[in-house]
């Protein structure tokens, strides 16, 4: 295949890998300070989709003359407002979920696993006894939907919109990490919580906000990949595994790592699908085990909880 | 004849260097002490003995053949045994099963998955002589979890002298013991004298005088002086370290 | 243990949960069940006990061995449509294809510990289970394989039917009292002491002598290939094997059978766990949609306050010790 046939399969890997880094981003925020496997993180994830599915269709438990006034809103402002509230909504489930985790913190990050685990498997329930088992789409305004011809191809218009709405997201996190005091006491935590609180600041609060701040970043690329995946009870399950790997690939505890990570499994992801269309999210698996195989912490890790 | 040499170890941790040109000779049938005041690279120098780290330069002999950079597993399969300074023990094992674990016996049956772990008569008499030899007698069935302080110590060295060693690092034994402790503890290392091998390395000088047969001090990751207690008292490096407050 | 004494090859509880299983056939029906339920059980239990084999008594926390399942029923499987249709040729063939696939897992990880095990397990599961799904021409894709047919057994001199419930329990009963009485004999053997030793301390054990990781590969790929049989008898009892087995989701169930039942403190816990679990889906199932959300909260309910477990209540407090570095 020649270089410009790469090139769409390229191109949509940077797009699908910057969406994958925004997802895996949460995880390893709350792996990072928390030193706590979330594997309800794409449980997480799956409630932003339906929420904003919710929000922008809109099918609420609101009073009928509310639901028809709202209804009649245009798409856009709809789509706005589920990019925005959804992850709200999602907020208290992090809440919940920490409060939960609370026992397991200082006994072996396995029992977070499967605490999160089972939470995963309780949420992807509720979904099927709240919206069924069958698949929804989110409708996308008209403006950022279609497609366009360039260079002879067809290119999603969404795709790009969604590749730019994550790069902003991770932006924002980035800013709160490294410009704001929440931030600095988050990174001084992930390496000794004792002097967060010699420090005199309260240890439980900043663990819930991590956790909140790593809830609400699911959901944003919950809405944000909705329109690309498609909406559907598993797939939390399906979007925490290449969060995860991304993790292990990048390495646990650096945000670039993560963001590289990210990239990197999009891009593989999308030049196999160049050559095996059907077997290209196998590529991802095999590129975790090749790297971890040579590289034990993956491509930026320090030592971590996960050698426990 | 020195049954264990290292000739000039280096080793550094990222820019750090913390063994620097070490030579060292341990001599059959004699107790060995290591001394140096804390950071001063004896736990490091250990575990590059014993096979926990690789030398970035350097040799070490055993018996004739060289094992530089060899796995502990290896290492401990030809005839070193070590304890350790923090308590490194299988928790919730009995004391007996502690030792019996570690016997040559019954690695030699590791690979039988269906036969009685612990039915061999002599190995299990094995077992309770040793826990004996350390004072552990009437402890065998106790959970190592849930042992004195001083006991679990014990069982330490009887978990290394289970694989019956040629030679055998103690490292730091009298730590965190009361005088009570290290007086039981020295009574049980001058019993193994004489039958085993023996490189210890303590900070407790008292101790280490009093049994050695010699000595040698490392600091800043070098030796600075080696010799038998009596020289090392007349040496004035350690005379003018704090080391030597009690020569 | 106690010092210096060896343990009974045949136990009180051991003979009493062979019996109890015994008798399943004869009341089932009569307390509102069905017959298969029974057959489940088993297979579930022979498979819970396999796994615990690293998850409990190795402190191996594989979360990917759905995939080990899933091969012995492709394998039994493949084997009957494509080979010999023989009962115990094809019994084999499923240990044997899941034991390939745990050996290569075992080469990849074995030198691993604790969250990255899981991580690499799940990694790993996740390759098998999208194999079945994608290879359509071997596995039949999502429909899996159907046609997979009840072999009977050959005895030699007699011929047993096994095309009834009944008989297939009486049949899968005999291998969980095979696959239990050595497991039992497994975890008491100088192989099963040195992997109790080695969950404990993994530095020491390395340090007495032992070559850890092909301890840890050996356990694994032991734990795949019963897991595999009882992947090949689930086949034979579905009529069919279907990639579903190897998904996340099975491996987790299986985890949380494991759990659930008290598989960190004592050996029969799987057991125990896997009978809460199917009998869970069907009683709870029959009364709401949605059992997981019940049977969720539970496990995460467990998690959080009791992690020994349900056999660690049944157990004496003295010896229901924290696990530790599970």
């Amino acid at each position: 295949m020649s270089i410009i046939g790469l090139l769409p399969h390229l191109v949509n890997g940077v797009a699908l890998g910057l969406l994958f880094a925004l997802l895996a981003l949460g995880f390893m925020l709350i792996l990072g300070l928390m030193e706590q496997i979330n594997l309800a993180h794409g449980s997480l994830f799956a409630l932003g989709a339906y929420f904003a599915y919710a929000i922008a269709t809109p099918r609420l438990p609101l009073p009928p003359d509310l639901l028809q006034a709202w209804a009649a809103a245009p798409l856009g402002w709809r789509f706005a407002a589920a990019v925005f509230v959804a992850p709200v909504l999602v907020a208290p489930f992090g809440v919940v979920l920490e409060r939960l985790m609370r026992r397991t913190y200082g006994r072996d990050p396995l029992y977070g696993l499967l605490l999160t685990f089972g939470a995963a498997m309780v949420i992807e329930e509720l979904i099927r006894i709240v919206w069924g088992t069958r698949d929804y789409m989110l409708p996308v305004p008209r403006g950022i939907s279609g497609g366009f011809l360039m260079l002879d191809l067809v290119w999603s218009t969404y795709r790009f919109w969604a590749a730019g709405f994550a790069v902003i997201a991770m932006a924002v996190v980035w800013l709160v990490i490294e410009r704001t005091r929440f931030g600095a006491l988050v990174k001084a935590g992930a390496h000794d919580s004792e002097i967060v609180q010699a420090l005199g600041h309260d240890l439980e609060k900043l663990r819930v906000g991590v956790f909140v701040l790593g809830t609400m970043m699911a959901a944003v690329a919950g809405v944000i990949l909705a329109p690309v995946w498609g909406i559907r009870p598993h797939m939390g399950v399906d979007a925490v595994i290449p969060a995860f790997v991304i993790i292990v690939l990048g390495g646990v505890g650096s945000f670039w790592g993560a963001v590289l990570g990210g990239l990197l499994v999009g891009m593989v992801v999308g030049l196999a699908g160049a050559y095996a269309s059907e077997w290209s999210m196998l590529s991802m698996y095999l590129l975790l085990i090749l790297v971890v195989t040579f590289r034990s912490r993956g491509l930026f890790g320090k030592k971590s909880v996960l050698e426990a | 004849m020195a049954l264990f040499e290292a000739h000039e170890l280096h080793l550094r941790f990222g820019d750090r260097v913390v063994l620097e040109d070490i030579s060292l000779s341990f001599e059959v049938g004699r107790l060995s002490g290591i001394m140096g005041p804390n950071g001063a690279g004896k736990t490091t120098c250990f575990n590059v003995l014993t096979g926990r780290y690789r030398p970035d330069r350097g040799r070490v002999v055993f018996d004739g053949a060289d094992i530089t950079g060899r796995s502990p597993q290896a290492i401990s399969r030809l005839g070193i045994a070590r304890s350790f300074q923090l308590m490194n023990l299988f928790d919730e094992f009995t004391a007996f099963e502690n030792v019996a674990i570690a016997l040559p016996e019954t690695r030699r049956r590791g690979a039988d998955p269906i036969g009685q772990a612990y039915r061999d008569s002599a190995l299990v008499g094995e077992a309770h002589e040793i826990l004996v030899n350390v004072g552990l007698g009437d402890r065998a069935g106790q959970i190592a979890k849930s042992l004195p302080y001083g006991e679990r110590r014990a069982l330490e060295i009887a978990v290394a002298l289970a694989s019956r060693p040629k030679l055998l690092f103690l490292d730091e034994p009298t730590a965190g013991l009361g005088s009570d402790g290290r007086a039981r503890l020295a009574d049980l290392v001058r019993k193994l004298k004489g039958a085993v091998t023996l490189v210890v390395i303590e900070h407790d000088m008292e101790f280490l005088f009093s049994l050695a047969d010699v000595i040698s001090v490392i600091h800043w990751g070098q030796v600075i002086a080696q010799g038998s207690p009596a020289d090392l008292r007349a040496n004035p490096w350690v005379r003018n370290s704090n080391l030597g407050k009690l020569a | 243990m106690r010092s210096g004494h060896t343990v009974p090859t045949l136990t009180p509880v051991m003979i009493a949960v062979w019996a109890a299983f015994a008798t399943v056939p004869l009341w089932i029906e009569h307390v509102g069940l069905y017959q298969y339920l029974g057959v489940e059980v088993l297979i579930f239990a022979t498979y819970a006990l396999a796994y615990n084999l690293v998850l409990g008594h190795s402190g191996l926390p594989s979360f990917g061995h759905g995939a080990f399942f899933g091969l012995g029923a492709y394998g039994f499987g493949l084997a009957q449509l494509n080979l010999v249709p023989d009962l115990w040729f094809c019994l084999g063939a499923a240990v044997a294809t899941a034991s390939a696939g745990g050996t290569l897992v075992a080469a990849f990880i074995s030198h691993r510990r604790g969250i990255y095990y899981s991580l690499l397990t799940i990694a790993f599961g996740q390759v098998f289970w999208f194999i079945a799904i994608k290879w359509h021409t071997v596995t039949g894709g999502e429909d899996g394989l159907l046609k997979i047919e009840r072999l009977p057994v050959q005895l030699g001199v007699a011929t047993v039917d096994l095309s009834h419930n009944v008989s297939l329990f009486y049949f899968v009963l005999a291998i969980f009292v095979v696959v239990s009485l050595l497991l039992w004999r497994l975890v008491h053997s100088p192989f099963g002491r040195i992997l109790r030793a080695i969950k404990q301390n993994e530095t020491r054990a390395r340090f007495v002598g032992y070559d850890v990781w092909r301890y840890k590969a050996a356990v694994l790929i032991l734990s795949a290939g019963l897991s595999g049989l009882a992947g090949g008898l689930f086949a034979m009892a579905q009529a069919s094997a279907f990639p579903d087995v190897m998904s996340l989701h099975y491996s987790g169930y299986i985890v949380m059978m494991t759990l659930v039942g008290g598989g960190l403190v004592t050996f029969w816990g799987p057991v125990l766990g896997a009978i809460v679990f199917l009998l869970a889906r069907d009683v709870i199932g029959a009364f709401t949609t949605g059992w997981m959300l019940w049977f969720g909260m539970l496990f995460v309910a467990l998690v959080i306050y009791k992690p020994e477990g349900l056999g660690g209540m049944f157990l004496r407090p003295a010896r229901t010790k924290r696990p530790e570095a599970t």
